[in-house]
């Protein structure tokens, strides 16, 4: 079995202490750390347990030395001292006296010592910026009882390979009754209602739970009680639990709250508890209140009677994949036994904080893998400094090695300044921290809906990476630095002269640094490159609707008025008239889906002339209720037929629309107009055809649309689409006036752009390009820097030798040849490496790429074209600076 | 009443030989055994503790091959020794005796 790193840092113990203390204490930690893992649910855990392990691994071999050298200093105690005995601080002391020196010397060179901690600075802060957020959105604890173990349940089209989390209620039912893996399954769903009676009315958003969901979460009422299975029984009195924060607010913090009832909507519910600080379920939306959620103790006929979200908490000892096989068997018996409506359904669980933090989680680590290149290419060139640094002091060292100094003392010695440099750096990278944490958070799109985004700050989790860093840093630069060195000192010293040429170690350990930079600099551009062509491919696409002048706003009409859809219907046809009416607006229409904010909403398109098999399940295409004015508000085409119109309301024939794909797949080569679909046990006729549009989001290939009459399928809440003459913010005022004119009671609520809905659709692209794009130049500047140092100093150290060119008839434009040849095949050996790994990370990002391959040859060029220039440029001026030497005075001064 | 020696086991040497008379143990056991009288050792120092031990010839310490699902693992365990147990029944009597003669006297006080 291969040995772990674990075990092989054990091997550097003194062998009593590793025999004794660590071997029998690593195997208990181990075999710990298998239980654990075997218990952990979710691949986070996982990881979680090996981060533990890893630490506490760490701390064991720190307690092994500490015993070990107790008992040394207790034998030593214990026996007569012996002159030969070193003092027992000298350890001590030789570091105290190492970091004094390091001092001293930084202080001396204020401008190499500069370099180094804005470099490191850099590199560390971004890192710890970055570490900052994902430690709030990935590795906090979420604010629920072992919420390792709670999950949520979802729904993938096996057909389409569409996922939802919505869950039809027989199925749902069904899987609590039979499932074995969970302690218990919740359901519930989303409630927006209006607080009347406590103040001005205000709209209000919580969140409907099962008795069982409330109990399964692990969370303590801060008053009263949550709900029992009496709160669901038919006949119940209707109960709500109100947050804290209502509680404090709205409801002015009455101690005698438990007492009193509030009005929500039609409804006045008697207030049974007070929820603790801070809860929100689920954590990406506002829950002012919580009402309890009813569950029918028996599936209907007809499985999609109502849809529910579903949440569980697992067993002890049953992981996610396990819940995950059960309810893939249990689908599989759905579709067994009622083919017709579950054919193609699978039901799959999602851990709880995967699925809040959802699309996230993917760019987040892929950034942090990122700016880990950023803190690689800082090291080298702190290494390339200090080793530039430390061959002018070779001198110096030679003769501390000749006067009887070990080889050891001298690496400690490089050591300590590395560790003195990488904290000033860290301390620095913390203040940068400090203000880039919070800036990148507020960066990322619909940040309020990814829960800890909000509180993404310093603290101790985060100041323990900075400091792990800086130290993995000291390390890696310091160890840079010693490399040769000693060993090219040591020769001096025998030599006992004093070389000013570079030796061919330590000039080719300089330039594989600076090629090791550009390679990792070249992966960072051609990440850069094709997010940036990936965005650019995004934002260029074709919607299918024109986004620019429309205003979207959500109008909820006064709860329990218009019970009726006819009254609804004509409210909504006044408010449209009335709004048509302004010279601010061209246009008004209402739908029930907003393009391009994730809506996966399907409907069954069943055509009378070709019925279904026996348990053969209907093709599904994208669901919307839409009015005539919102095909006109947001342009899409009218290919034939008509819209609808004011004659197709509940009392009407029914009318459905379709778009150019359904008609594509089901009448291809025919109109579809006229046409009919089954519409449960009727059927509508196909009255016009209308262009695809983008559903779901903007990377989402158009899919067919079936359009049902807003008359005929409105609610009390819509979305107006509202196309304006001019700037469309600017006419909200008017919109606003004019709704509260015509419906005083109406709430109006998420008054958005379409052109902002398009432009978060890209978001995260946008956000990723940015990031990147911002990294890479970071990169690109060091290595610059990097290239500039190196060949700098190499220039310097081969005064003699260019001279001697010179004299021996050389020209000037020799010369620049020669030192731009030696950066230029540097630049090639890293451009080379840099694509080969390029193009492996590459392929992990492909599943954020859109219209855009991995290998595309334009960013991969691009990227080379770039660094090549970077690499000529940063080593002209050396060159044209190594001219100008002057062979005679070079050659006399040597 | 005879001169006594006190015993020359420690409360916590005492307290792992007494795990131990009952069967052998894996140390992982012994240190469980130790944490639920409220002395928590990190593994470290528990060893070191064990290792006292078996330098002292009280017990004796050798390594077995467990396995925790498909994986395995080499842990220490440890048996009590012939003197240990003479070792631990000697501290065990010395703490009886004390223990009889304070209840002695408390009964001569009632």
């Amino acid at each position: 079995m291969p040995r772990t790193w674990v075990e092989r840092l054990g091997d550097w113990l003194p062998e009593k202490a590793r025999r004794d203390l660590f071997v029998p204490s690593l195997a208990d930690l181990t075999y710990e750390r298998l239980v654990r893992e075997r218990t952990s649910c979710s691949a986070l855990a996982r990881v979680r347990v090996r981060l533990w392990h890893a630490s506490a691994a760490l701390m064991l071999l720190a307690g092994c030395l500490r015993l070990h050298a107790v008992d040394r200093v207790r034998a030593r105690i214990s026996r007569p001292a012996r002159a030969a005995d070193p003092p027992r601080k000298e350890l001590i002391v030789m570091f105290a006296r190492d970091v004094r020196h390091a001092l001293r010397m930084f202080r001396r060179e204020p401008a190499f010592t500069a370099a180094a901690v804005v470099t490191l600075m850099l590199g560390i802060g971004v890192n710890t910026a970055l570490f900052a957020v994902v430690e709030a959105v990935l590795l906090r604890p979420l604010p629920f009882g072992d919420a390792e173990r709670l999950v949520l349940v979802k729904h993938r089209d096996v057909a389409t390979g569409l996922s939802k989390q919505d869950i039809a209620i027989g199925d749902f039912i069904d899987l609590a009754a039979r499932q074995q893996s969970f302690d218990a399954l919740g359901g519930y769903g989303g409630f927006a209602s209006t607080l009347t009676g406590a103040g001005e009315a205000v709209r209000i958003e919580g969140v409907a739970l099962t008795p069982e969901a409330f109990a399964l979460l692990g969370v303590q009422p801060a008053m009263g009680r949550f709900f029992t299975a009496d709160d669901v029984a038919e006949g119940a009195p209707p109960v709500v639990v109100v947050s804290n924060e209502l509680w404090r607010t709205q409801l002015g913090s009455d101690p005698q709250i438990l007492t009193r009832s509030i009005q929500l909507g039609t409804t006045r519910r008697m207030v049974v508890g007070v929820a603790p600080p801070g809860f929100r379920f689920p954590l990406a939306n506002p829950t002012n209140v919580i009402v309890p959620a009813r569950v029918p103790p028996a599936a209907p006929a007809n499985r999609k009677a109502s849809w529910v979200y579903g949440v569980g908490r697992l067993k002890p000892g049953v992981g996610i994949e396990q819940a995950e096989a059960e309810f893939a068997a249990l689908s599989q018996q759905f579709e067994q036994e009622f083919p017709q409506q579950n054919h193609g359904s699978l039901y799959y669980t999602e851990s709880l904080r995967d699925g809040l933090v959802g699309e996230a989680k993917r760019p987040l680590l892929m950034l942090l893998a990122a700016v880990g290149f950023v803190l690689l290419i800082a090291c080298v060139n702190v290494g390339n400094l200090l080793l530039a640094r430390s061959l002018a002091r070779q001198h110096e060292l030679a003769t501390r090695l000749a006067l009887g100094a070990g080889r050891g003392r001298l690496v400690a010695q490089i050591l300590t300044e590395a560790l003195v440099l990488a904290l000033a750096g860290g301390v620095a990278g913390v203040f940068v921290a400090w203000r880039l944490g919070p800036a990148l958070a507020a960066m990322v799109p619909q940040a309020e809906r990814i829960p800890g985004l909000d509180s993404v700050g310093l603290n101790v989790w985060v100041l323990a990476f900075s400091l792990g860093v800086s130290l993995v840093a000291a390390l890696g630069f310091g160890a840079v630095a010693s490399i040769g060195l000693v060993r090219e000192s040591a020769r001096h010293a025998l030599a006992g002269q004093r070389r000013t040429t570079m030796t061919t170690g330590a000039r080719r350990a300089a330039s594989s640094l600076v090629a090791a930079e550009i390679a990792l600099a070249t992966v960072l551009l051609i990440g850069a490159g094709l997010t940036l062509r990936s965005f650019a491919n995004l934002i260029s696409v074709d919607p299918g609707f024109t986004a620019d002048g429309v205003l979207t706003v959500q109008v909820l009409l006064p709860p329990g008025r218009y019970p009726e859809q006819a009254a609804r219907s004509a409210a909504y046809q006044r408010l449209f008239e009335a709004i048509d009416a302004l010279p601010e607006v061209e246009t008004a229409g209402a739908a029930a889906v907003t393009p391009l904010t994730g809506n996966n909403w399907t409907a069954a398109l069943v055509r009378p002339e070709q019925p279904l098999a026996a348990g053969e399940r209907p093709p599904e295409v994208g669901w919307q209720s839409a009015s005539a004015g919102y095909f006109r508000a947001l342009g899409i085409p009218l290919r034939e037929g008509r819209l609808f119109n004011a004659g197709d309301t509940i009392d009407g024939p029914p009318v459905v629309i379709v778009s150019d794909a359904i008609a594509q797949r089901f009448f291809p080569g025919q109109s579809p107009v006229g046409k009919r679909i089954v519409l449960g046990d009727d059927t509508a006729e196909i009255v016009g055809r209308v262009g695809d549009i983008r559903r779901a989001s903007l990377s989402d290939a158009p899919r067919g649309d079936l359009y049902f009459p807003f008359e005929r399928t409105n609610g009390p809440g819509t979305t107006m689409f509202l196309r304006t003459a001019g700037d469309p913010l600017a006419a909200l005022p008017s919109i606003r006036t004019t709704i509260r004119r015509i419906e005083p009671d109406a709430t109006l609520f998420e008054t958005r752009t379409m052109a902002d809905i398009a432009a978060a659709s890209a978001a995260v692209s946008r956000l990723a390009m940015r990031l990147l794009a911002g990294f890479a130049l970071i990169a690109l500047v060091l290595a610059a820097v990097g290239i500039y140092g190196v060949m700098a100093y190499s220039v310097r150290r081969r005064g003699r030798e260019l001279g001697t060119r010179l004299a021996l008839g050389a020209s000037r434009a020799d010369i620049v040849g020669l030192v731009m040849r030696q950066a230029a095949t540097v630049a090639i050996a890293g451009l080379v490496v840099g694509v080969v790994t390029g193009l492996s990370v590459a392929r992990a990002l492909s599943s954020m790429l859109y219209g855009v391959p991995p290998w595309d040859p334009l960013a991969l060029g691009t990227a080379c074209l770039v660094l090549t220039a970077t690499a000529l440029g940063a080593s002209y001026l050396p060159a044209r600076q190594a001219a100008r030497v002057d062979p005679v005075s070079t050659l006399a001064a040597e | 009443m005879p001169k006594r020696a006190l015993p020359s086991l420690t409360h916590l040497q005492f307290l792992v030989l007494g795990v131990l008379r009952a069967d052998e143990q894996p140390g992982r056991v012994l240190r469980e055994a130790l944490a639920s009288h409220g002395v928590r050792r990190s593994g470290p120092a528990f060893y070191q503790l064990m290792a006292r031990l078996e330098r002292a010839n009280l017990v004796e310490g050798w390594y077995e091959q467990v396995t925790v699902g498909d994986q395995a693992v080499t842990e220490r365990r440890y048996r009590i020794t012939a003197e240990g147990a003479r070792r631990w029944a000697r501290a065990k009597s010395f703490y009886d005796e004390v223990s009889a003669l304070s209840s002695a006297v408390r009964w001569s006080d009632a």
